[in-house]
């Protein structure tokens, strides 16, 4: 595959646990405040974990009148809200119908379905039961009129979404791409994690020898993708190469040797027509499981070669839970203010260090550094994979 | 509609169809409506495939894997043609996870079977089965998603990310028979589950997706019913078997969007 066309990320919006606007964001990934607490908003007194990256309250918009009262819309809508604020979307700026909505998701619209099932509501609450529905709600609310796209490739959503967004944009299918992934905790998701036992009692402690499990976060990501031609203002970065890869090997547990997620990262640096030897940092997936962080350290080391011990590598779920389809959409935004401020957030709750997990993972505090090129990895269900590779401006 | 500039177009190397109609193309009545008589869903059972992996699986991964199945019988290939990271997996399905969803969310399905409830398992037990480790991207939608699987299945084909891309579609309807019957006005009777898998190579045309709002609903349901997202790739296998190998024109509607496919021979 040769080099393709650079495709800019104009601006972005976030709705998270640790802050809902980039600046927030930004100011306590490097500060490491938490965004974990005991869940409130359903019950969990039945669970054996009963905490995770919680949104207590959405504060950045006031009136919801023209949302639907569905969760993942709004915190979809409100990640769009920042957006738009840093690069408006109206008709003036570009045709509705060539304004195109790529957004990646775990869930869906579930917890429509739990409630429309238990009853609660009206009818036409199935209906946001599908998994599209969310994203549709989006570009009804950005009053986009081109195409609508929901991807589900699990917990590497967010990185596929923006790689299909780019290819939309590279081959015209629109002329800004809004593009990102979401997903809330609720009841069914939070159930689920529990039964498989994959929460944590403790903290979320990426490449730690003590790790002992992931906790869930909820919130939504969003960029402003467009042809670099057309990005008019000074971008947050680039987005190089993309892949999603499937692993075929096991429904719920990663391949015991990473090959699809090594896959996937060979193809996105040749796709943005780089090698191992340009990437200066990657955001690891560092979900905190035994197995995740351990294939994923074999699998950077593989990649990156003989520079691997000499790259830095973060994870940030330990600060607001692993948010699933928001994830990856997230860990690219990081990437890019990382370049644009010089600072790399640290891992947070790594005390201990695991002798196969022993590349340099950033912990303890914030470090300077200025990363021009980074790679970005995810994992997910079904033996997803995805991994971006992006620019800074 | 929204312009888009071609890209080469793959061609279809071979087609599987599983659908409530009966096996392949071949039991596709002429007239849905008619064949229905009356009913508004059809369903199609719990495919009968042998082996222990199997025993957990959800009959919507099980239909996944007939439907390659069928595709490797279409392309008289053996599954060995199909295996390794040079092939491409692109799944698309509007509702499938549905049936899954419900059961977990009613109790019925136990805490195994969590991991059932994400889309990305259905095309993973495919991927299992028949080793394939390339690029894999899921698209949840109704007919245009497909058309855009489609469409991605071009783009890697012609990124030479791939060597082959498998477009599989499922959708089953039957353990929500009855929220279906609800939302009656959504679709067009009758729903009929189905299963279908493309296999698609670098071929000699250009490809074309052009989508815009409003529009009516495309007739291609007249035959088949309504398969949601199966719908395009069904019709991909009926005009292959009726003898038409390339498909020269598929359209979709969902959620106001109604998208075409255009691929044109011979000017890539």
């Amino acid at each position: 595959m040769s080099r393709l066309e650079r495709v800019a990320v104009v601006a972005a919006g976030v709705t998270t646990p640790i802050g809902q606007d980039l600046d927030a964001f930004w100011s306590s990934l490097l500060t490491g405040a938490s965004g974990i607490s005991t869940i409130e908003r359903f019950p969990v007194a039945d669970l054996r974990v009963g905490r995770g990256g919680e949104i207590k309250k959405l504060t950045r918009i006031k009136r919801w009148d023209r949302v639907p009262d569905c969760r993942a819309t709004r915190l979809l809508v409100s990640a769009a809200d920042e957006l738009i604020a840093q690069a408006p979307l109206g008709p003036a700026v570009v045709e509705p119908a060539r304004l195109a909505v790529v957004v990646g998701t775990a869930l869906g619209g579930v917890e429509e379905g739990e409630r429309a099932l238990a009853g609660e509501g009206p009818r036409r609450r199935l209906r946001g039961a599908l998994y599209d529905s969310p994203g549709d709600n989006l570009a009804r609310w950005l009053g986009a009129r081109g195409p609508a796209l929901t991807v589900s490739t699990a917990c590497a959503s967010g990185a596929t979404a923006l790689g299909i967004g780019a290819d939309m944009l590279r081959q015209g299918q629109a002329d800004l791409v809004v593009a990102g992934g979401y997903d809330i905790l609720c009841r069914f998701v939070m159930r689920g994690f529990d039964a498989l036992r994959s929460l944590t009692r403790d903290e979320v402690r990426p490449f730690d020898k003590r790790r002992s499990g992931l906790l869930l976060g909820e919130a939504a990501a969003l960029v402003l993708l467009a042809r670099e031609a057309d990005a008019g203002r000074a971008p947050l970065g680039y987005l190089r190469g993309h892949a999603s890869t499937g692993d075929g090997s096991h429904i719920s547990a990663p391949d015991p040797d990473g090959r699809g997620l090594e896959h996937a990262a060979r193809l996105a640096l040749a796709e943005a027509g780089v090698g191992p030897e340009d990437v200066d940092f990657v955001s690891a997936h560092g979900t905190a499981t035994p197995l995740n962080d351990r294939i994923e350290t074999a699998v950077l080391k593989r990649v990156l070669g003989p520079r691997a011990p000499s790259v830095p590598v973060n994870s940030i779920k330990a600060t607001m839970g692993h948010t699933m389809g928001a994830a990856a959409t997230l860990e690219a935004i990081m990437c890019l203010l990382a370049g644009r401020h010089g600072q790399i957030p640290p891992t947070r709750h790594l005390e201990v260090p695991d002798p196969e997990c022993d590349l340099d993972y950033v912990p303890g505090t914030a470090r300077a550094f200025r990363p021009r090129l980074s790679l970005s990895t995810s994992l997910g269900f079904g033996g997803c994979n995805g991994a971006l590779v992006l620019e800074s401006a | 509609m929204s312009q888009a500039a071609g890209i080469p177009a793959p061609s279809v190397r071979a087609a599987g169809l599983c659908s409530a109609w009966g096996a392949g193309a071949a039991a596709v009545p002429a007239d849905a409506r008619a064949a229905a008589a009356g009913r508004s869903l059809l369903g199609l059972g719990r495919p009968a495939l042998q082996g222990e992996r199997f025993r957990r699986a959800t009959r919507e991964c099980l239909w996944a894997l007939a439907a390659v199945e069928a595709m490797l019988e279409d392309g008289r290939a053996e599954r060995g043609a199909i295996a390794g990271d040079r092939t491409a997996l692109l799944f698309v399905s509007a509702a499938v996870y549905g049936a899954s969803n419900r059961a977990f969310i009613e109790g019925t399905g136990g805490g195994t079977h969590f991991a059932y409830t994400a889309p990305a398992v259905i095309p993973a037990e495919a991927a299992i089965e028949y080793r394939l480790r390339g690029p894999s991207v899921l698209l949840i939608g109704g007919p245009p998603a497909a058309l855009r699987a489609m469409w991605y299945a071009a783009t890697l084909l012609a990124a030479r990310a791939c060597d082959r891309a498998l477009v599989l579609g499922v959708e089953t309807f039957e353990e929500c028979a009855d929220l279906y019957a609800r939302a009656r006005r959504r679709t067009a009777p009758p729903l009929v589950e189905a299963a279908a898998c493309l296999w698609l190579e670098p071929g000699d045309g250009r490809l074309v997706l052009r989508s815009g709002r409003g529009g009516s609903r495309p007739d291609g349901a007249r035959r088949l019913g309504d398969m949601l997202a199966v719908g395009p790739l069904a019709e991909v296998a009926l005009r292959r078997h009726e003898g038409h190998p390339d498909p020269l024109g598929l359209t979709g509607a969902w959620r106001g969007e109604v998208a075409n496919l255009i691929i044109t021979k011979g000017a890539g």
